[in-house]
């Protein structure tokens, strides 16, 4: 009796238990595959029936791209290529200017949708896009631009004047994030008329063009004007109506972004039909599928190592130039002796810099300029030289007393020994390996570093609390890097370096020298490009004396990608591949 | 959650007779453990007289693919890869065994406690133990691990704090049935005092229980630093066969063929030094089992 | 004879769970550092003092801890797991995507380990001692003894990279449109290198579990008595041996699935699987703190109910746990 219970309760179970585990994988193989959103009319036609399944197969793939010449297909009607895949790391959210995360490539995948008053040509230079012409005032307030009329936004409605002062104001309204700050000074605008609007500055204002008009997209009126939480807003597809050459038409948290091309674009029809953008946690996953041809394209800078090995793949090409941003090693002025500039200069000249870039990028970067500015900018200052001379960096040292008295190999100041803590943080594999460098450089000259490294935020709150320099600072050496929008516009460097937290909200090491405040002072006073240039290379010379920090190198960017399924993209300087003008035809770049 | 308990106490109790005499599987794997983690060690102890070169210097170009100077080839920096994993034995085994011994030292004493005094104390601390349990282990793991920075002191705290529990069920499973045993009653009665029968009586008795526990804990702890590391939670300035892999991984050594001679070997050391902890505690297991029983 | 739970033991349950929520509350919020650069993105250092106070605000950060910790409860309650700050949509939703993904491949991680495990380990316990048992149990010692990225790192290489012969990340093809069999396939060729990372981990503590219980089970009297009547080998292997040795692989398995909902971080991270392993680990190091809290709570109540499962399953299965 006993054992017949038994039994039946244990074949139920397994029943139950059987059943619960064919419930579970049922209910979810169908249910996270997102429905594809509904597209218009007429570009579910042009929708390539036969292009999903090939896609598996990635040779398959590459051999017919090769059958078709590139050239033939442009004199065609069509798409150079149909379907573009590219990797990025992470979520960007919903992807409205509102929504989107990070600066790169959260920004650049953005623009691919909208489009702003100016764009950035092949050279990193501001030019007129949605704008057709434009003039300043002569007191620097007032910008009157001329608007293009054959713009429509791609729900058919069209583009005016209106959509250009409602963006302002509706920034300026919700004012958080990147673009409320670029438009920081905004007044007023005026609409002249459909095509015409004036935008008002509470003060001059000379990096204008570049810092708002190059950067802000330009929203719809007819689509905001009722929203009033935008940051809330999900991704529907009227809240990514834009202007730009591609439309998101599906968007699958953590999975992929889907773009179909805005085949009325303004500027000319894009080359390719169809961008999907996968989502990785990380690198290696994205170099995993981008080997294997899972994706065309990374949209971030590829790893050192990984430029030489990719380059040989077949089909496959780097795309190369510079980037602005930085790689430093930033001295806390509180911290004696780096109050000394002979401690400072010392430690820049026992950096060798060739072998930093040699070891841990493999070449793959551009020396620092000690003056702060890119060698390949227009406003580099050649004059300024840095060099690796370790018996330099001794007699310097020992200028100001401080000398090796025990013999134990590290020098002392003051009776202490030159011993210091160099924070980097432990998410940023690159700057770790450059900070093992620097602790054996400097050891070399009988300076002791020991490398600690720390979370990202913990080394964000030493070196820099609350994001605002006026709280001090609680490092000793610390890694540090800015990125590219800092360095892309040059007339910002005093922001680095200025002794006044205001003018110099950036200046993390606590620089203050008379000669540099003079100089940053004088070229703001002026709105003659003349003078502003000849005043740039002045402080790129009192930056190179003073020495607040070291700069290291610049990172070039490499980006890899697969030349044979897709090779017509634009390397913007400073800005990289990732941008509309790499998927439009040569024709329609500016 | 007490059907753990009863699950290991079922275990232990119908734990069959090992046969003796023939060859006996157990002390065979007992002995390979044995062989494995002195070996190890050794390794770790004499490091410096076996590396070819100093690990933290740069001898080579960096990515170099294995040679007659090097015979695992050089890392991202030109490191020699064979040296940092003879040197990472040190930071690896340390960890593991002083992370377990963490473990050991705060599973025993909560069990002993728990089973000595299974009214009020008892329950409060098992509870604690069904918390410790129950909270997810390894985001909590990452979490504290992101919190308190990444130091070797704090990888084997948190490894040890975290990894207690099961060791404090165990021990206080088999405290609960020496309890019950006659001579503690007696000299209860006699009016020995608690610490007295504690150290006396019941210590002795599950101290090897307590070593068993701690030599499987070894072997988790090591699996666990090296996947802490991995994930970038580890110091990744120590030397340890999990930072090997970190830099591996944080340079896309796996899609190369490098993967053979950097990815491979050190996986394998970790594999190794756990596997003899694990051998070893599947042997003492074996010799313990029978003393369990005995005692019931 | 009883089954169910007794009152105190519910409490029990119910008291851990408290503790769990609030702990779950405070955890993330002792991270160091402030989230602002989160919720501002990367130029917050370029930000006026008092467009950093008005994010802060409008987060509700500036609230003292105990205000924020009633807020957080009520909105529990009400089902409410908020906003996340980095990509700003609600939270339910992300989990409710990325769950089936984790429920997938630990469930069939789950079947493929049971089936191996509890098949493996009968064997091994009926042939005790023999050569196949001694090499199973090798062989499981050996694999238990692997770090799990590690094999994940290795199938990547070998498999995906050198051979291409199965997708090497995500959950599926993305932007395919593929439907019915097509799309079935496509999952579960990008499955099949996690789930194989999930199960060789998986398999070895149910391979143990069920040879330990059997070879108890083997000793005990009434297997004696069975095989004294006479009954076959066969008989008595399937009818009295399995049958009285799979309650604690099952009470195993029950904790397990539990568990199953966090412990895929790791495989997750390194085949970028958009699962809740993942959204654990991107969360923690954004400091994305809803997420992070919501999560733990899905998995907190996964591994409770699995507990409470366990709890009710026992004393069914084993009549020797009846009293």
């Amino acid at each position: 009796m006993r054992t017949k219970e038994k039994q039946n309760k244990t074949r139920l179970f397994f029943l139950g238990v059987l059943v619960a585990i064919m419930l579970i994988v049922t209910a979810c193989a169908p249910q996270p595959a997102p429905a594809p959103a509904e597209e218009p009319a007429g570009l579910a036609e042009e929708q390539p029936a036969a292009e999903a399944p090939v896609a598996e197969a990635p040779s398959e793939e590459t051999e017919e791209t090769e059958e078709t010449p590139v050239e033939e297909v442009v004199e065609e009607p069509g798409f150079m290529v149909e379907r573009f895949r590219a990797a990025i790391i992470g979520d960007e959210s919903t992807l409205n200017p509102f929504t989107y995360v990070t600066g790169e490539p959260g920004w650049n995948v953005l623009m691919m949708q909208y489009d702003s008053l100016f764009t950035m040509n092949i050279v990193g230079e501001p030019v007129p896009w949605l704008v057709t012409d434009w003039s300043l005032s002569e007191d620097g307030l007032s910008y009157t631009l001329s608007l293009r009329d054959d713009v429509s936004w791609n729900d058919g409605t069209p583009f005016t004047a209106h959509d250009v002062k409602f963006t302002f104001d509706y920034l300026t309204l919700n004012a958080v994030g990147r673009f409320a700050r670029d438009i920081r000074g905004f007044e007023s605008a005026e609409v002249v008329d459909d095509y015409q609007v004036v935008i008002n500055l509470v003060n001059p204002n000379p990096g204008y063009v570049r810092l708002a008009f190059a950067d802000v997209p330009i929203i719809p009126q007819h689509i905001w004007e009722g929203v009033n939480d935008p940051q809330n807003h999900q991704f529907e597809d009227v809240t990514n109506v834009g202007t730009g050459p591609y439309m998101l038409m599906e968007y699958a948290p953590d999975q992929f972004y889907r773009f179909v091309a805005n085949e009325n674009y303004f500027a000319g029809m894009p080359t390719v039909g169809e961008l999907v953008l996968i989502k990785f946690a990380d690198d290696a996953g994205a170099q995993a599928a981008f080997r294997t041809n899972e994706v065309d394209m990374i949209f971030r800078v590829i790893p050192p190592e990984q430029i030489d090995l990719l380059s040989m793949v077949d089909g496959v090409s780097i795309a190369q130039g510079p980037l602005f941003g930085t790689q430093m090693l930033m001295m806390n002025y509180d911290v004696e002796p780096f109050n000394l500039v002979e401690v400072r200069q010392a430690v820049a000249y026992a950096l060798d810099r060739e072998d930093m870039i040699d070891t841990v990028y493999l070449g793959a970067a551009t020396a620092g300029s000690n003056g702060w500015i890119h060698p390949d900018s227009p406003f580099y200052n050649s004059q300024i030289v840095q060099e690796y001379n370790p018996e330099r960096a001794v007699e310097l040292l020992e200028s100001v007393g401080i000398v090796d008295s025990d013999g134990g190999g590290v020098r002392e100041y003051e009776g202490a020994e030159l011993s210091f803590e160099l924070i980097t943080p432990s998410g940023n594999a690159l700057r770790l390996r450059l900070a093992e460098l620097i602790k054996e450089m400097l050891a070399q000259v009988g300076i002791q570093v020991n490398v600690a490294s720390v979370e990202q935020t913990t080394w964000e709150d030493m070196v820099w609390p609350e994001f605002d320099i006026t709280f001090g600072r609680s490092y000793e050496l610390s890694m540090w890097g800015w990125s590219a929008p800092v360095q892309a516009d040059v007339f910002r460097a005093p922001e680095l370096v200025h002794s006044d937290p205001l003018i110099g909200p950036l200046n993390l090491s606590g620089a203050n020298s008379e000669d540099i405040d003079r100089i940053a002072n004088e070229m703001a006073s002026s709105q003659d490009p003349e003078y502003r240039t000849e005043k740039i290379k002045e402080l790129q010379q009192a930056i190179a004396d003073e020495m607040p920090f070291v700069i290291l190198m610049y990172p070039d960017g490499n980006y890899a990608y697969w030349s044979s399924v897709y090779d017509n993209l634009a390397f913007i300087a400073g800005q990289g591949v990732v941008n509309k003008l790499s998927f439009l035809p040569e024709s329609a770049r500016p | 959650m007490s059907t753990l308990t009863s699950v290991q106490v079922e275990k232990t109790r119908h734990e069959d007779k090992p046969v003796r005499r023939r060859f006996n599987p157990s002390t065979f794997a007992g002995w390979m453990g044995g062989v494995i983690i002195v070996g190890l060690i050794l390794v770790a102890i004499f490091a410096k007289q076996l590396s070819p070169y100093d690990p933290a210097e740069r001898v080579g170009r960096p990515f170099q693919p294995p040679s007659a100077e090097h015979l695992l080839g050089t890392n991202d920096i030109g490191q020699d890869i064979l040296s940092e994993l003879i040197y990472g034995s040190r930071v690896s085994l340390t960890i593991g065994i002083v992370a377990s011994l963490v473990t050991m030292g705060i599973g025993t004493t909560v069990g002993l406690l728990a089973g000595y005094f299974p009214k009020r104390l008892g329950k409060v601390l098992m509870r604690i133990v069904d918390l410790v349990l129950i909270v997810p282990f390894l985001p909590l793991l990452i979490l504290l691990a992101a919190y308190l920075g990444r130091s070797l002191f704090n990888t084997v705290m948190i490894i040890g704090v975290l990894s207690w529990a099961g060791t404090a069920r165990v021990i206080r499973s088999h405290v609960l049935t020496i309890v019950q045993q006659d001579y503690v009653l007696a000299s209860r009665t006699i009016g020995a005092g608690d610490l007295h029968i504690i150290t006396m009586h019941i210590l002795p008795q599950v101290l090897l229980l307590a070593v068993g526990q701690f030599v499987q804990a070894t072997s988790g702890a090591i699996l666990l630093e090296a996947s802490l590391s991995f994930l970038g939670l580890g110091d990744p300035l120590q030397k340890s066969w999990g930072t090997v892999l970190y830099w591996a991984q944080v340079r896309g050594v796996f899609l190369t063929p490098a993967w053979r001679w950097w990815v491979l070997p050190a996986g394998l050391l970790i594999s190794l030094a756990a596997l003899g902890f694990a051998l070893l505690g599947f042997s003492l297991e074996q010799v313990i089992n029978p003393r369990l029983r005995n005692s019931h | 004879m009883r089954i169910g739970l007794k009152g105190n033991r519910l409490l029990e349950y119910l008291l851990v769970f408290i503790v769990a929520v609030t702990l779950n509350f405070f955890l993330p919020r002792l991270m160091p550092g402030n989230p602002l650069a989160l919720l501002a993105g990367v130029d917050v250092g370029l930000m006026t003092p008092e467009e950093r106070a008005e994010v802060i605000i409008e987060a509700g950060l500036d609230q003292p801890l105990w205000k924020q910790y009633f807020k957080y409860i009520g909105n529990l309650l009400r089902g409410d797991f908020g906003y996340s700050y980095r990509q700003k949509m609600p939270i339910i939703d992300m989990i409710m995507d990325r769950l089936p993904w984790t429920l997938l491949i630990t469930g069939l991680s789950l079947i493929v380990s049971s089936i191996l495990g509890v098949v493996l380990g009968a064997i091994a316990a009926w042939y005790r001692a023999k050569a196949i048992d001694i090499s199973l149990l090798w062989t499981m010692i050996l694999l238990g003894s692997m770090p799990s990225f590690w094999l994940g790192m290795l199938l990547i290489s070998v498999v995906s990279v050198e051979n291409r012969l199965l997708p090497s990340f995500g959950a599926i093809t993305p932007a395919m449109s593929l439907t019915g069999w097509e799309k079935t396939k496509d999952i579960l060729e990008h499955a099949v290198l996690p789930v194989t990372t999930l199960s060789i981990l998986s398999v070895p503590g149910i391979f143990l579990t069920m040879r330990y219980t059997m070879l108890g089970v083997l000793g005990e009297d009434f297997i004696r008595t069975a095989r004294a009547k006479g009954l076959s080998e066969k008989v008595v292997l399937f009818r009295h041996v399995v049958r009285n040795s799979l309650a604690p692989v099952v009470t195993i398995l029950a904790i397990r699935l539990g568990y199953a909902f966090g412990g895929t971080v790791v495989t997750e991270t390194v085949f970028s699987y958009p699962g809740l392993g993942r959204l654990i680990y991107e969360s923690v190091s954004n400091r994305d703190y809803p997420v992070l809290q919501a999560a733990f709570l899905v998995i907190t109540i996964a591994v409770l109910v699995s507990n409470i499962l366990a709890d009710l399953m026992y004393p069914i299965l084993d009549p020797r746990a009846r009293t």
